[in-house]
């Protein structure tokens, strides 16, 4: 077993981080996501919101692995509940692996909180737990996977950024769109004149 | 406000014939998600019946797959069994 944990700060405020993390994917960073489908979600009593989404993703494991595990077969699917809570602004996702659980368990557990001194800024705590069982080599195996998520969660914060700017810049078109159709009858007005 | 521009936001369903009715309850919810519930306004989510339909689509394909899903009571507080 292996603990990997990491921290992180945007410089965004956490409604903007929050907002990108539900829809974090696709991005060009992790483009082994190829789907991801909500199976439950809720609003509870103390106006939190429950989601359970199924992720499926091309599992980005080292070749030697995959050879050392005998698997051809990499499509992985991926359970992940996260809980927002708007009033405590708290955004907390827990995930773990569905297929080759017999192999390997990943455990990951993300946070997402304001910054304690400055609220324009989101701390993200990242923490995987990493099994692999019944191989022998097993801790060279987990360390080979802890360096393996080390890299993507550094592609994940690099595919925040991105999907804030893509978000940002749909916001600037919008405002774009809205001004166009505004200026169009005004053009067209004075072309009458 | 915000609006996803649908065509820079794609991403597929596990059951390839829900994509269409995944990104429609997408849509809906990202708004709502951004516009309502997360400045604090407790109206409930106006997305249900389209995520009725998603739903339906998707625990097919998991089905079909055979996924091993853990844990998800599918139809939501209600606990609706989709008698078939």
């Amino acid at each position: 077993m292996k603990i990997w944990t990491s921290e992180h700060i945007f410089n965004h405020p956490w409604e903007t981080v929050t907002k990108a993390a539900m829809q974090k994917y696709p991005n060009p960073m992790n483009p082994s996501v190829f789907g991801v489908d909500v199976l439950d979600r809720q609003v509870d009593a103390e106006g939190r919101l429950h989601s359970s989404r199924l992720l499926s993703a091309e599992w980005g494991l080292p070749s030697i692995v995959k050879s050392l595990i005998g698997t051809t077969r990499t499509c992985t699917y991926i359970q992940e509940h996260s809980v927002v809570d708007p009033k405590e602004k708290l955004f907390e996702l827990k995930s773990s692996n569905l297929t080759f659980t017999n192999m390997v368990s990943v455990d990951e557990r993300l946070v997402y909180r304001p910054h304690p001194q400055d609220p324009e800024k989101t701390v993200l705590t990242q923490e995987a737990l990493i099994t692999v069982k019944g191989v022998s080599l097993s801790s060279y195996l987990e360390g080979l996977m802890a360096s393996t998520i080390s890299t993507n969660a550094g592609k994940g914060r690099e595919a925040m950024e991105w999907v804030i700017r893509r978000l940002n810049t749909e916001i600037g078109e919008l405002a774009a769109t809205a001004r166009g159709t505004i200026r169009t009858p005004m053009a067209a007005a004075v072309a009458e004149e | 406000m915000y609006y996803f521009a649908e065509q820079r936001n794609k991403m597929n369903s596990v059951g390839e014939g829900c994509t269409e009715l995944k990104r429609e309850y997408d849509q809906c919810f990202n708004r709502w998600f951004a516009e309502k519930f997360l400045k604090g306004d407790r109206s409930g989510d106006p997305c249900t019946e389209m995520f009725k339909k998603y739903q339906l689509c998707v625990q097919k394909a998991i089905k079909d797959k055979d996924i091993p899903i853990d844990g998800v009571e599918f139809m939501g507080p209600n606990k609706e069994k989709p008698e078939s």
